[in-house]
């Protein structure tokens, strides 16, 4: 799998975890190594690079010990571009098991 | 631990320009990922695996950085320094008739564009191969010592190790080079090709200091100045260097009985990174070759120097981000003194170097 396919795969897994709720940064780090294979240090730049184009506000907030802790929070932009990823994923998956001949009907992904 | 790794990756940080103000926002989460990892139970070793090298991270972060603008100055020296150059060296060489080496003063266009544009380490880089030609250049027109001046350009590799690697792997990187040096020097002027090429030994010994096992590297230092001494005791005293070279079984049969070495032909260049130290150990092995054929065989010492140019360019190749601007220096040294060298034409030659500031300008755009 090469390495621009890797990154699209984690942006939208990132979009989609914070779509469900806001998090911060080793949050985010953290959930996505328990679901999937990921090298930590790749998490923060693409953070930073999505919330650059306007797929995420951060605001922060302030915790029970140290300093307020910086949170991500998923604009309409960002919804936007995680349909889109959605989107373009399943057509992509349903092609693959098509091929593969795991799968008939075509809606049984979406 | 976490301070020392936040200055690091600021230090990084700042080598690309960043603003200040993105600095201390990449520094803050940092620090907040840090806190976050570490209240896990990480211990500090782990949290720094976790978060990654300072310098990738610069990089990897690099198309989100918003940069300090040039200053003005900077872009100013840049843009006139053709113009400047072009009238030292009419002054030069109508005037004075200093037509040659008057050409030298071209040499400004590259250097200020890469001393002013680059990072700083990568302008030191990109600067070694003219400080190497200039050097060689004195040392052969001016004093006949086109060997072993092409050493010099070992300062090439030599720079590039110095200001990439990590601190602890310098010794390593460097030995090879030094060893060289060392084994050439001694050759030449003393004659003692042998036993000088003891040098050589000094590259393993040194790679072994970096093992974890204390007792394991004592026991193989300890069999290869054995080694040396019996075969200093063997050739001197006894007059057999033959016989004195058996005793370079004993480190050979410690290295096998640890599992360091194993008869498996080229399986130690195997896997991704065993195929890239292959292909820079054959271009260095060739590289060395060509020049001393090249030197000996058609007294090519004045420019059969340029062949030690693949071995950077060569690196940057195999690196995996290849860009023509990173080699651009390299080829235009290559154009510039074999069209000066062998048309006798410095005064157009110099035009190679607008190649580099032109590549920068393209694959930048």
């Amino acid at each position: 799998m090469n390495t621009q396919f890797k990154k699209g795969i984690l942006e939208m897994c990132i979009l989609s975890i914070i779509h469900e709720r806001d998090m911060y940064g080793f949050e985010v780090i953290d959930t996505l190594a328990r679901e999937i294979d990921v090298n930590d240090n790749t998490v923060y730049p693409i953070l930073r690079r999505l919330t650059g184009q306007g797929l995420f506000d951060t605001y922060e907030k302030q915790t029970n010990v140290g300093a307020p802790r910086k949170y991500y929070k998923i604009t309409s932009t960002g919804e936007k571009k995680l349909k889109e990823y959605e989107s373009e994923w399943r057509t992509f998956l349903q092609g693959v098991f098509k091929l593969l001949g795991g799968i008939t009907h075509e809606n049984e992904l979406s | 631990m976490k301070t020392n790794y936040l200055r690091k990756l600021r230090g990084e940080l700042e080598e690309f320009q960043a603003r200040d103000s993105e600095i201390e926002d990449i520094i803050n989460d940092y620090s907040q990922l840090y806190d976050d990892a570490k209240s896990t139970g990480k211990t500090d070793e782990e949290v720094i695996e976790m978060l990654g090298d300072p310098k990738q991270i610069a990089y990897d972060l690099l198309d989100t950085l918003k940069l300090k603008k040039e200053k003005g100055v900077k872009q100013k020296i840049i843009a006139l320094t053709p113009f400047l150059s072009v009238i030292i060296f009419m002054i030069l060489g109508v005037s004075y008739d200093l037509w040659h080496p008057g050409w030298l003063v071209f040499l400004m266009i590259p250097v200020t564009a890469i001393l002013f544009t680059k990072r700083l380490k990568d302008g030191i880089i990109a600067l070694s191969p003219f400080v190497s030609v200039v050097i060689y250049m004195i040392l052969g027109f001016g004093f006949q010592l086109w060997h072993p001046g092409w050493l010099i350009f070992f300062l090439i590799p030599v720079t590039a190790i110095l200001l990439s690697t990590r601190g602890k792997e310098i010794p390593v990187a460097i030995s090879p080079f030094v060893a060289v040096t060392a084994f050439i020097i001694m050759g030449t002027y003393y004659d003692l090709w042998n036993p000088g090429w003891l040098v050589f030994l000094a590259i393993p010994m040194i790679g072994i200091l970096y093992g974890n096992n204390v007792w394991k590297i004592i026991i193989f230092e300890l069999s290869f100045i054995t080694a040396i001494l019996f075969y200093l005791y063997m050739g001197y005293i006894q007059g057999s260097w033959t016989y004195g070279a058996l005793g370079f079984m004993l480190p050979v049969v410690v290295g096998i009985a640890f599992g360091e070495i194993t008869i498996t032909g080229w399986d130690g260049f195997k896997g991704k990174h065993g195929k890239k130290a292959f292909i820079m150990f054959s271009t260095i092995i060739l590289a060395i070759a060509a020049f001393l054929t090249l030197g000996f065989a058609l007294n090519g010492w004045a420019w059969a120097w340029q062949v030690f140019l693949a071995i950077p360019v060569m690196g940057i190749v195999i690196s995996g981000k290849f860009k023509f601007t990173a080699i651009s220096p390299f080829v235009a040294v290559v154009l510039f003194f074999s069209i000066g060298y062998f048309f006798n034409a410095f005064q157009l030659s110099w035009l190679a170097f607008l190649i580099i500031p032109m590549a920068g300008i393209i694959e930048n755009a």
